[in-house]
């Protein structure tokens, strides 16, 4: 099976949101639930740079690590997912996650979350494959229809990068190469403990 | 990890300040964003610890602009490994310090026997708080404990979905109960905080280990002896620190940054777990522990000769208020009732 | 890790469901749209998203086990012409699919692109007709709704004119549509009709066709993947076309290539630059004549090029002598070994291509920068060839085809100039007696001590820019130049804060007897003003949900399919242009070529059937051989066409050898198969290729010289030198007449009234049968010549482009020293530029207002942003309007980042918004986004919107700020220059 992985190539985003965007309308998040951000580091200088970034689906999840629930679970594509069903709401995976990505509801007393939500990798949840149930708490599950999440699909300068992490990694590297500059793998040393040579 | 905080503000400001002061300089040479772009890893080396790889974000949540937090992980490290062990160890140890010491010493009988009369030690408000508190302690204490071993304890038990459930409760449990635990603890800081002012009788009762170690040694004390000044110190700072820390652990946005919520995090639950061992051994102490002591919180009224043994100097000044004669000093022999 | 598909999470117990429903509800996506109003706050406005107004249909999750129809059609936002793909199951668009084989954008969109599926189930569309009465808004039926608008329009013509119904059309039309409102605009019979290209490249159009012939971009996204060095002025590709990134940073990665940046602000494209030159704003000619100081200094001109395609170039040189490297930093404050290393690598490093867009149109001397930028393109040879060109990236998605059908106060569709030979030949094409116009149109009487005009002549004026409808609806009736103001605003899809002075726009809306808007949304001409009555609100479906063609930047034509039917009582543009024509009594004339079927509410014209005529009519500009049945099979076989040189191979079917939605001119018939041209003025294919030459539009030769190329022409022209354009007679010397077909020649006959001389003056662009096209093409010429560009445009108010200072400058020095032109008359209004940059200077505004303001897009929003503000996928990402300050500028006034502010303008106009504080900008300059409305001046303007249908996003327009000042040649307002003051709110 594929270990699947997002790359960012900094160097191609244009900070577009196309992926927000296409994160939004493929499983219709609603308003203030971000699964994938746009962010600008160094904004204005000429170090300026822009990473779209939402879950990695790390390497033993530190989300996973603290969970109070064990709600998650990585499936056979390494994909990170979690069920709502047992989610508790607790926020756990937020603290301990490097890259922001679990989202919450306010629906909660005091203020608190609702359950998690999350990048599901456009793969869906525990419910069956595809079904309207499934839909209702992830979103789609374009894995199982065989296409890799939109975000990266629809990405306007094809900056961000989604399948297998032997493949994506290989296209980075020759775009390196190519092109004689990479600002790195964002947040793959973090997600998985390595970082892509050239 | 405040100082840190500190530190990562005064470093990102010189950051900020060098690049902006640099930029004019630039404006004169060639300036080639591709070349002068930021490296990932260059970045990731700078950090500090705490610090995250942040930027400008253009949705509302500020929290989103942290792009990389390596530290996290160390939180979540720290969760699964310092807290969980403190906690483990506290309260396996607490219980295996008991069933030791019960084994040693057995339970704590009234040394001259129980007399037959009893007197007031603790009042209808005295005694609601103190469930209350205690009520309130037990199941977030163990609410609390499920969210840090449950995984490993209960749900290979009852199984995903029942697991499930109870902890969706139990998060609901600990986020209501929270309120009258704190309630209590304020009443009974207020009732019990003048008797619990150390003074010196505290250095000779503790000198003498409270006499639990010896049989029939009874050090002198007022209304609370050194040993439940000890506890009372305890539940009401371990009590305010978790009250504290659970405010902020409920109102992220009270907590500041996700640093400063990690660390009451932590700090909520490696007290939660000290405080659940002393509590352990205070519920051992007041049940099956000694004799004639349950009685203070159960009913109020306590046995006349428990109390000459335990707080004698409460007994004398207690019944010479109410009028009553001091009670001959290790009198065996039942007094007449008047 | 555990690899597990959890088991057992359906039959989960009764208690676990409580549990579920008392604690934190299981995410269900229409609660927490619910629950999301209250997580806004401020945005109170969410949390009537979906209340209220019902909706045409639920979008939903897909059922994956019944059929879904995926329908092709284009982006509604950018001129880039991205493929959308639309999954539809039960007449509900339920998802949006990359369209992989779309040489554009090759799957992938902006945020805008892959948000679209958005606008037609979104709930803030305008449902249907409505009406304002004593101050409220009112729903009304369709044909109440066309009577009235009629009658008061009858009305109106009667009392005041023709002209005094202003028709604003839209960049956002397909083809079809906008090509309709130009005939409607006939047919009633004034030229006061426009479109978007008035404020984003009208000065482009007129710049470009006045140097080379035709009036865009020359070259296209995909082939700037050729480039060597790629100069960006003004253009901030990045926000506003992030798609074409693709193929650039691909190229820049590629190529290795130079990419250099002018620009004031620190852009998303300048960080992707190999150069950025920050430059003060308004300073364009001094910039491009400090590089070609270099340049020419250094000898490194292409003199080759120059002598052969080129006419005037020493003229420019001296011209260029006067801006030495000194002179060059005084004014636009660019150190000379920056503008030397440009200048180098620009002319040296080829091929090269320059972009631009509104940072160099948007000004008083737009027409003049255009015209500096394309000579230092025709000094390096940089025009004409894969990899380089004059890439002007337009602005909206049909921006390009609605300048090509004449939307336009100045055209006749396809740039017929108005003229009676013009007006004669699309009477032949539409069949109506050239007589009809001149009854339609009025006669203008003598005021303010001008000419009298007929109505003959009146037809052949050109018409006031959409930049000045208001100040012709409440200057004195004397000072218009027509026969009475402006009474009537009849605005199809045109947003009104686009426009500088929004308060003079709010006072022009009031004047105003008549005011309709047809559009999806209530845009800013719905909201803005205090008006009571006579005010019209027409709901209009998107592109989405009905079919045509539309113009991409590059000139390629690509058919969109109706994705699902209008939802909510909308109609489509071509119903209701029918159904306003029929009121208005000449739907008969008008319509009769049409294939007519019965659309929503009425009969509508069918799009394929107003692509043919407008294929029979399109000769000057080669829209004759994109017909229905080509541009379908494009979009078919979208996979055919290589990346770069959207060629598809010979072998490919339906269409082998053809570029890509068969990029203008697309000469002769459809039947003739010409490929369309990928890259314009290219002598290095032969024209049946795509080959071409510059047109010499303007004689044969000037001051002695010819200007006619010398030594450059196609492959395989017969003509192996420099020509004028053909005509019957041309070919008559040639002998090549013999090769037309005896059915070419009876047209030809028929055109020239089957008068001999009249027959020889029928030319390319007349001939109705493309047989003169044919014959030329097929003996390797181009139809319209092979002439030389003009360095010198003579007939320009500046020939040669001349520095001149934006009327609010914050240099009085450099007023002196380069004041704008004088005042005078253009399109029928006053331009009193140079009076009021005077009073500026006598005012020393500068020194009360010292920030220079400049304006630009972002990436969320489009245009007025009624529609993408609406879209709450959009809308989220950008919540309030802000101006961009820089961090000293923000320190000396306690300005901090996030904070409220005041804009305060120099005519004493201002505007509430968030400060961005930020180095993007320079000390001194700030910078707002202008697609925003909804605040004026500070107060709220929810409650004018018909209820349910204001945008999600509301904020201050930056026009509220902005000032006067339009160029000479077409009209085009200042957005890019103005000063103030900002201040802590």
């Amino acid at each position: 099976m594929a270990r699947m992985k997002f790359l960012c190539d900094a160097d191609r985003c244009i900070e577009c949101q196309a992926c927000v965007t296409a994160c939004k309308n493929e499983h219709e998040v609603p308003w203030g639930i971000n699964r994938r951000r746009v962010v600008t580091i160094n904004d204005g200088l000429p170090g300026e740079r822009s990473v779209s970034m939402a879950c990695m689906h790390c390497d033993d999840a530190p989300c996973a690590a603290v969970c109070p629930v064990d709600c998650f679970y990585t499936t056979a594509d390494a994909v990170v997912l979690h069920s709502k069903d047992t989610c508790i709401g607790c926020g756990y995976c937020f603290y301990a996650c490097p890259f922001g990505a679990p989202q919450y509801p306010r629906v909660g007393n005091f203020g608190t979350r609702g359950k998690m939500d999350k990048c599901t990798y456009c793969s869906g949840g525990p419910e069956a494959d595809m079904s309207q149930a499934e839909y209702v708490k992830y979103g789609s599950n374009r894995l199982a229809e065989g296409k890799l999440p939109l975000c990266a699909e629809m990405c306007s300068t094809k900056s961000l990068l989604a399948g297998d992490g032997d493949i994506i990694a290989d296209i980075y590297r020759e775009r390196v190469v190519t092109r004689g500059y990479g600002s790195g793998a964002w947040g793959w040393r973090t997600a998985y403990g390595e970082t892509i040579s050239v | 990890m405040v100082q840190t905080l500190l530190k990562r503000a005064a470093t990102l400001f010189a950051v900020v300040a060098l690049v902006a002061f640099a930029a004019p300089e630039l404006a004169a040479q060639q300036i080639n964003p591709t070349e002068s772009s930021v490296q990932e890893e260059q970045l990731m080396r700078a950090l500090q610890s705490g610090e995250a790889v942040s930027g400008r974000i253009t949705i509302p949540d500020a929290r989103a602009g942290d792009l990389i937090k390596p530290d996290n992980k160390n939180w979540a490290a720290t969760h699964g490994g310092t807290v969980k062990t403190v906690n483990v160890v506290a309260i396996l140890g607490m219980l295996a310090l008991l069933v030791g010491f019960y084994m040693y010493r057995g339970k704590i009988r009234i040394d001259s026997g129980p007399s037959g009369r009893t007197i007031q030690r603790f009042n209808a408000v005295e005694r609601f708080a103190h469930w209350l508190l205690a009520a309130t302690f037990i199941i977030l204490a163990l609410t609390g404990l499920n969210l840090l071993i449950g995984r490993a304890v209960i749900l290979p038990i009852v199984g995903e979905s029942a697991f499930g459930t109870i902890s969706a409760w139990g998060k609901i449990a600990h986020n209501y109960l929270a309120w009258p635990f704190m309630v209590a603890l304020v009443i009974v800081f207020v009732a019990w905080v003048l008797h619990n002012i150390p003074n010196r009788l505290d250095i000779e009762w503790l000198k003498k280990g409270g006499g639990l170690f010896t049989k029939g040694s009874h050090p002198p004390a007022k209304k609370f002896n050194a040993g439940q000044k000890l506890i009372f110190w305890s539940v009401i700072i371990g009590g305010a620190a978790l009250s504290f820390t659970g405010v902020m652990l409920l109102f992220p946005e009270l907590a500041g940054t996700s640093a400063q919520w990690q660390l009451y995090q932590v700090i909520h639950a490696i007290v939660a777990g000290i405080m659940t061992a002393i509590i352990i051994a205070h519920i051992y102490i007041g049940s099956v522990g000694m004799e004639g002591a349950f009685d203070a919180m159960g009913s109020g009224q306590v046995d006349v000769n428990w109390a000459k043994e335990h707080h004698s100097i409460w007994v004398e000044e207690k019944l010479a208020r109410e009028g009553r004669p001091a009670p001959s000093s290790g009198g065996a022999a039942p007094q007449p009732a008047e | 890790m555990l690899v597990k598909r959890k088991q057992g999470e359906a039959a989960r117990g009764r208690l676990a469901s409580m549990a579920a429903g008392i604690a934190t509800k299981t995410i269900d996506r229409r609660s927490f749209l619910r629950n999301s109003g209250l997580a806004v706050g401020g945005l109170a406005a969410l949390g009537t998203i979906n209340a209220g107004m019902t909706r045409q249909a639920e979008a939903g999750p897909t059922d994956h086990s019944r059929p879904i129809e995926r329908r092709k059609n284009i982006c509604t936002h950018c001129s880039v012409g991205c493929t959308v793909i639309g999954e539809v199951q039960d007449g509900v668009w339920v998802g949006q699919e990359p369209a992989w084989d779309s040489p554009i954008n090759r799957g992938t969109h902006c945020a805008k692109g892959a948000s679209v599926r958005e606008l037609v189930h979104g709930d803030r569309r305008l449902k249907y007709p409505m009406k304002k009465v004593g101050g409220q808004w009112q729903r009304i039926s369709w044909d109440q709704a066309i009577d009235e608008i009629g009658d008061k329009m009858l009305e109106i013509r009667e009392r005041s004119g023709a002209d005094s119904a202003y028709l604003l059309g839209s960049a956002k039309f397909s083809n079809e549509g906008a090509y309709l409102f130009r005939k409607f605009a006939a047919f009633w019979g004034t030229n006061n009709v426009d479109h978007q290209a008035r404020i984003c490249h009208s000065t482009t159009v007129a710049g470009v066709a006045n140097t080379w012939g035709y009036g865009a971009q020359t070259n296209s996204y995909n082939d700037i993947r050729n480039s060597k060095t790629i100069i960006f002025m003004g253009s901030n590709a990045a926000e506003a076309h992030p798609v074409s990134m693709q193929h650039i940073l691909t190229g820049k990665e590629e190529q290795r290539a130079n990419v250099i940046v002018f620009d004031p602000r620190f852009t998303r494209t300048a960080a992707h630059a190999t150069d950025f030159v920050r430059i003060r704003p308004g300073t364009d000619i001094p910039v491009i004549w400090g590089i070609m100081w270099h340049i020419f200094q250094n000898g490194w001109e292409d003199q080759e090029y120059i002598a052969q395609r080129v006419w005037g170039m020493d003229q420019v040189r001296e011209e260029v002598a006067k801006w030495t490297p000194d002179e060059v930093e005084r004014v636009t404050g660019v150190p000379e070994a920056q503008l030397r290393r440009v200048a180098e690598k620009f002319a040296t490093e080829r091929p090269s291509t320059f972009i631009w867009c509104m940072g160099g149109t948007q000004h008083t001397v737009g027409t003049a920068n255009v015209r500096a930028y394309c000579n230092l393109l025709l000094a390096t040879g940089n025009v004409g060839a894969m990899g380089t060109g004059a890439n002007i990236f337009r602005g909206h998605c049909n921006v390009q085809g609605a300048t090509d059908f004449g939307l336009d106060i100045g055209n006749l569709p396809c740039y017929y100039g108005l003229a009676e030979g013009a007006w004669r030949h699309w009477s032949r094409v539409w069949d109506v007696p050239y007589e009809y116009f001149v009854n339609r149109f009025d006669a203008v009487p003598a005021k303010g001590g001008r000419d009298p005009r007929t109505p003959e002549q009146n037809m052949n004026v050109p018409g006031i820019p959409s930049t000045r409808w208001f100040d012709a609806t409440m200057i004195d009736a004397e000072e218009v130049d027509q026969r009475d103001n402006i009474k009537a605003m009849i605005v199809f899809g045109h947003g009104g804060n686009t426009v500088p002075r929004m308060a003079d726009a709010r006072e022009g809306m009031n004047a105003l007897d008549l005011l309709v808007v047809a559009d999806p949304h209530p845009t800013t001409f719905a909201a803005l003003h205090e008006r009571t009555d006579n005010t019209y609100l027409l709901p209009i479906c998107t592109q989405f949900e009905c079919s045509g063609s539309r113009t991409a930047s590059n000139r390629s034509v690509q058919w969109g399919e109706k994705i699902v039917e209008p939802i909510f009582e909308s109609d489509n543009d071509y119903a209701v242009m029918y159904r306003l024509a029929k009121k208005l009594g000449f739907a008969d004339e008008m319509f009769k070529p049409y294939e007519m079927v019965q659309g929503k509410f009425s009969e509508e014209p069918t799009p394929e059937s107003i692509l043919r005529e407008i294929n029979r009519g399109g000769w000057s500009v080669g829209y004759t051989g994109q017909s229905p049945e080509r541009l379908k099979a494009h979009m078919a076989n979208q996979d055919k066409f290589d990346l770069v040189t959207l060629r598809a191979p010979a072998d490919a079917g339906d269409v082998g050898g053809d570029f890509y939605g068969l990029p203008w001119p697309c000469w002769g018939t459809a039947e003739f198969r010409h490929p369309g041209t990928h890259i314009l003025y290219n002598p290095n294919v032969p024209v049946k290729d795509g080959g071409g030459a510059f047109r010499p539009r303007f004689g044969l030769e000037r001051d002695g010289e010819t200007l006619l190329a010398e030594g450059s022409w196609p492959p395989e022209s017969e003509i192996e030198d420099g020509y004028p354009q053909f005509t019957m007679g041309v070919l008559k010397r040639l002998g090549w007449d013999a090769d037309l077909t005896p059915q070419e020649r009876a047209v030809i006959s028929r055109i020239g009234e089957f008068d001999e001389e009249k027959i020889d003056a029928v030319s390319w662009s007349l001939d109705l049968s493309g047989g003169i096209q044919r014959v030329a093409i097929e003996h390797g010429c181009v139809p319209y010549g092979n002439g030389k560009a003009r360095a010198v445009a003579w007939n320009l108010p500046d020939p040669i482009p001349v520095h001149r200072e934006p009327i609010y400058s914050p240099r009085p020095d450099l007023v002196a020293d380069y004041p704008t032109r004088e005042d005078g008359r253009q399109f029928r209004m006053p331009n009193i530029g140079h009076t009021i940059q005077q009073s500026v200077v006598d005012r020393g505004l500068h020194e009360s207002f010292p920030i220079v303001l400049t304006s630009g897009r972002l990436v969320e929003y489009e245009g007025g942003g009624e529609e993408t503000r609406s879209n709450k996928w959009l809308a989220e990402l950008k919540q309030d309007m802000f101006v961009e300050i820089n961090t000293r500028d923000a320190e000396s006034r306690g300005i901090t980042d996030g904070g409220w502010v005041w804009v305060n303008g120099p005519e004493g106009n201002r505007a509430r918004v968030k400060a961005l504080v930020t180095e993007r900008v320079a000390s001194g300059t700030a910078f707002m986004p202008f697609h925003f409305a909804g605040w004026f001046q500070g107060e709220d303007q929810r409650g004018n919107y018909p209820q349910g249908t204001d945008p999600i996003v509301l904020g201050e327009s930056v026009n509220v700020v902005t000032t006067y000042g339009y160029d000479p040649v077409t009209g085009m307002h200042e957005g890019k220059v103005t000063l103030c003051q900002i201040e802590s709110a």
